[in-house]
């Protein structure tokens, strides 16, 4: 096999070693590992998510019945995933909570219930780690947190997740992931200039504080797992501020602060360290029939062409000597003054141009494009269906869903989406009796009593 | 190249003059434990719950405890271009104990060359006169650095023996060129089976739309319907958006960590290592929430909407008297109290938003004209407040809110300085520095920062001395053959 991947040219290499129909061969990196997710909304669920994605086995307690709010939140309020739960078969879910829940097994429980204690230390005994993000002290109010689980099962690792961590003058402060943007500074430093059409602080689409952070708690609980495996054989506890890491990814915004006493403040679609490197408009749009104004808008495309020799060869190939003599100088045109005249002159060539135009015209020239592409665009685009990064999946429960593919690409132990995700308290079955071994009249009850 | 004790001289000589480099951090002193948790103010068991939460995570008592990656030896070559990713993560790595060695090509990273707007006066000066840009620094965390020619032969030859002693690679390079060179993951796992090999880019290194050489950001986001989603929407006078930050490149590397730990620890069980690939095209597109489900459903394209939120009302960032303000409440609970606020001012408004029929039920209130009435009734209430006191205000009926804080303000919150999420140290080469410290606060492996930044090549002695046993006379001999 080795011999044969060796002599394979590089390309092909790749596609053999990271083939997403081979995905479901190879053993899984976290295999044997087993946790709790007592987390809502994007945060916590996201840590936990990617944990599941590595075939670590992930339980997600949700409070019986509904279920986490995030299953309730949808754009527009359209479309839905039903069933929500069994108790539950007119609601449905929203796609706002896929994504964040993949592999999961789905369980519910009441915390707060005196009589629930017993089941979830039960729950803690047989896991490697717990992450939550309910405010800071409520688990410790429940007798779940740190302090009562590391006695419990002194090899548990825990993660907490929160807005703005759980000690500090704004310990009390509850956090959305847009808050996080708008209060640690991300959001500061995106958007247009003032002065220019929507020169305002824009806000990141995405739930990207929520998520990435989670991304960052996900990997800091597995540094504490390695560590446990590998050298200390001890239980853990670690916690993480999503506000924090809206701070943490300014770049160079604090030390210009604070040495320089320079506010970071927005640059729009262009770059403040290279240049050319930014999003322009083209005058015509793509799709100038369609009914959908998504489509219908003019194009935007990303043209990059910093080192000195594509500049000369981008300045030329849209008339514009002049420019390249003023400009021939790397740190010259990067001044803001010299982008205020590059990106114009080139949005007035590309005026009478689609994207498309553009990027071709481009490419011919060996000058680096990127189209501003749409949901649709990017769906439909070979290179990610080939990668295995966008699919379609026959999904037990949901039928045919659209879904973005696992989170990253490994040769031997690979990521891998199973489901998107469960109703509420699909597995409780499965997690209560098996591998708690209570019995079946046992969950009923506790179900009537709304334990579970 | 300057031996050892000259090097030495040479810095405890210029120490005097960056150490006095201004840090204009912090303007106001940092609350003290008293004052956070006075028992006036502060119920008991509130006090005594923080108390020890902090005495198990507060940040400086960081030093002195483990390091959850104590002994994980890890190169960093991706610091031939422009791209933050490796840089980005492999300072996470750094912060988590890992021994992370820079290697750069002769000269230094590119990278160090960014400052805004090509601006040499705000770059930063280190000991021995070099200079580099605020990005590099941020990110250099903990880290080490050598230089190596991986162009040259006897460059990779020597990069070859350095990487049997080390756990991790990392690169980013074009597409298939560290494997043209012989030392991509196909080459050194012969040599070193163990070792996890990880590459960063922005769309991929195969694959119809594989990576250009010289693809940086905002390429992947441009490429996977983020840009497309963020910003203004067009009959607002918007357009798409890019992030202020390099949004992917960090996603790029936080995911590159993530799957580093992950090949880590299955090696505990294997004794194997393995090939990463992470982009932060995919990376991103990974997390953009609903886009693609909510696609695949109808063939809905997902909208710019601006600084509201799709999903939910009110989620939103609003203009107010001295800037923007953003107010999170779509459930009834704090629905209700949003406008309670509101209504100690301007009981009309209050009025106004609960006579009017549409905006009662939470899932009514999402549409599109629903949200236009919210945002303009509170607007007007907004026009007249500046972001703290709305802020108070809403924080009196417990409604997260906040304004849209500049990175001067974010400097000089409170609870941040006090949490450790802005903080400033001495470093070794560039005097006092006010960076973003590490997420991961913990209780026996925090992370932390010990060091920012390292002059070009500093660690080449040391590095290669014990490695390989070069002394002065080889490291000179390499030196002018241009190999380091």
């Amino acid at each position: 096999m080795s011999e044969h991947l060796d002599k394979l040219p590089f390309e092909e290499y790749c596609k053999t070693v990271f083939n997403k129909d081979t995905l479901y061969e190879k053993p899984e990196a976290l295999a044997g590992f087993r946790g709790l997710s007592c987390t809502m909304y994007i945060l916590g669920p996201a840590a936990a998510n990617y944990l599941a994605e590595l075939g670590a086995q992930v339980m997600k307690i949700e409070v019986p019945r509904m279920g986490e709010p995030m299953r309730h939140c949808a754009p527009y309020n359209e479309p839905w995933y039903y069933p929500c739960s069994r108790w539950n078969p007119g609601r449905g879910t929203s796609p706002a909570f896929q994504g964040a829940n993949n592999n999961e097994y789905f369980i519910t429980m009441d915390y707060r219930k005196e009589e629930c204690k017993e089941l979830f230390y039960s729950l803690i005994r047989k896991s490697d780690f717990m992450i939550w993000n309910y405010r800071p002290r409520t688990f410790d109010r429940w007798k779940i947190g740190y302090r009562y689980c590391k006695d419990v099962n002194p090899r548990v690792v825990l993660l907490w997740e929160g807005g703005f961590g759980g000690y500090g003058p704004g310990r009390n402060w509850a956090s959305y992931d847009i808050l996080g943007q708008a209060k640690g500074g991300c959001f500061s430093i995106t958007g247009w200039q003032a002065g220019k059409p929507c020169g305002f602080p824009s806000k990141h689409t995405t739930w990207i504080m929520d998520y990435h952070c989670g991304m960052m708690g996900s990997h800091f609980l597995l540094a504490m797992l390695y560590w446990r495996d590998a050298v200390s054989k001890e239980g853990n506890f670690g916690e993480l501020s999503q506000v924090q890491g809206s701070t943490r990814k300014t770049e160079y915004a604090l030390p210009l602060w604070g040495r320089h006493g320079v506010v970071r403040m927005r640059w729009g679609n262009w770059d403040t360290e290279l240049c050319v490197n930014g999003i322009i408009r083209c005058g015509k749009s793509s799709y100038p029939d369609s009914e959908n104004p998504q489509e219908k808008e003019v194009g935007y495309i990303l043209v990059s062409a910093y080192e000195n020799e594509e500049f000369a060869k981008l300045m030329k190939l849209i008339g514009r000597n002049d420019l390249l003599e003023k400009y021939g100088k790397s740190d010259d045109r990067v001044e803001a003054n010299a982008q205020e005249e590059l990106y114009p002159a080139l949005e007035e060539w590309a005026a009478d141009k689609t994207k498309e135009e553009v990027e071709g015209i481009m490419t011919q020239n060996g000058i680096r494009s990127q189209p501003v592409w749409n949901t649709k665009e990017v769906v439909n685009h070979p290179h990610w269906n080939e990668r295995g990064s966008m699919m379609w999946y026959d999904d037990p429960y949901y039928g045919d869903v659209l879904t973005q593919g696992p989170i990253y690409k490994m040769s031997d132990t690979p990521p891998r989406v199973k489901y998107v995700h469960r109703p509420v308290g699909a597995d409780n079955e499965e997690i209560y009796q098996g591998l708690l071994g209570v019995p079946l009249d046992k969950i009923k009850e506790m179900e009537s009593k709304e334990m579970i | 190249m300057a031996s050892a004790e000259e090097l030495r001289d040479k810095q405890a000589e210029s120490n005097k003059e960056v150490k006095n480099a201004a840090c204009l951090w912090p303007i106001n002193p940092i609350v003290t434990f008293e004052q956070v948790y006075d028992p006036k103010v502060c119920p008991e068991e509130q006090r005594e719950f923080s108390g020890v939460l902090e005495s198990w995570v507060h940040p400086n008592l960081a030093m002195g405890k483990a390091e959850a990656l104590k002994g994980i030896r890890i190169l960093d070559c991706g610091l031939g271009g422009y791209q933050l990713n490796t840089h980005w993560g492999t300072g996470q790595l750094g912060e988590l104990g890992a021994e992370v060695i820079m290697v750069e090509p002769p000269g230094g990273s590119p990278l160090r060359k960014l400052t805004p707007f090509g601006r040499k006066k705000y770059m930063f000066q280190d000991v021995f006169g070099g200079e580099c840009g605020g990005t590099f620094l941020h990110e250099c965390r903990n880290k080490q650095s050598i230089t190596l020619n991986l162009e040259n032969e006897e460059g990779r030859e020597i990069f070859k023996k350095l990487v049997r002693h080390v756990d991790v690679v990392w690169e980013n390079a074009p597409p298939g060129q560290f494997d043209a060179w012989g030392i991509g993951y196909r080459q050194l796992s012969k040599i070193n089976p163990r070792l996890v090999y990880v590459w960063c880019g922005q769309r991929g290194q195969w694959g119809p739309l594989k990576d250009r050489p010289g693809e940086v950001y905002p390429c992947g986001d441009a490429s996977n319907g983020w840009v497309h989603g963020t910003g203004m929407p067009e009959s607002f006078g918007g357009t798409p958006m890019r992030a202020g930050e390099r949004a992917a490149d960090l996603i790029c590397g936080s995911l590159a960590t993530h799957g580093t730990l992950a090949a880590l620890i299955y090696r505990l069980k294997s004794g194997q290592g393995q090939f990463i690939e992470v982009t932060g095209a995919e990376g991103h597109m990974r997390i953009l929430d609903y886009s693609y489900g909510w696609h695949g459903m109808d063939g809905s394209i997902r909208p710019r909407y601006g600084n509201w939120d799709l999903a939910i009302n009110i989620y939103s960032v609003n203009p107010c008297k001295d800037g923007y303000m953003m107010i999170g409440g779509g459930h009834d609970r704090l629905w209700y109290r949003i406008w309670k606020a509101v209504g100690k001012d301007r009981p009309e408004l209050e009025d106004m938003i609960l006579d009017e029929p549409t905006l009662r039920v939470v899932v009514d209130r999402v549409g599109h004209d629903q949200q236009v009435k919210t945002c303009t009734i509170l607007t007007d209430w907004l026009k007249d407040q500046t972001r703290d006191e709305s802020r108070r205000k809403l924080l009196e009926e417990e409604v997260a809110a906040g304004g849209v804080s500049f990175i001067d303000e974010v400097s000089e919150e409170q609870h941040y300085k006090y949490r450790r999420h802005v903080h400033a140290i001495q470093t070794l080469h560039y005097g006092k520095i006010l960076f973003g410290d590490t997420l991961y606060q913990g209780h026996k492996t925090p992370g932390r920062v010990k060091n920012l930044g390292r002059p070009v090549g500093y660690d080449n002695q040391d590095v290669f001395m014990k490695f390989f046993g070069y002394g002065p006379n080889k490291l000179n001999e390499l030196v002018d053959k241009g190999i380091i």
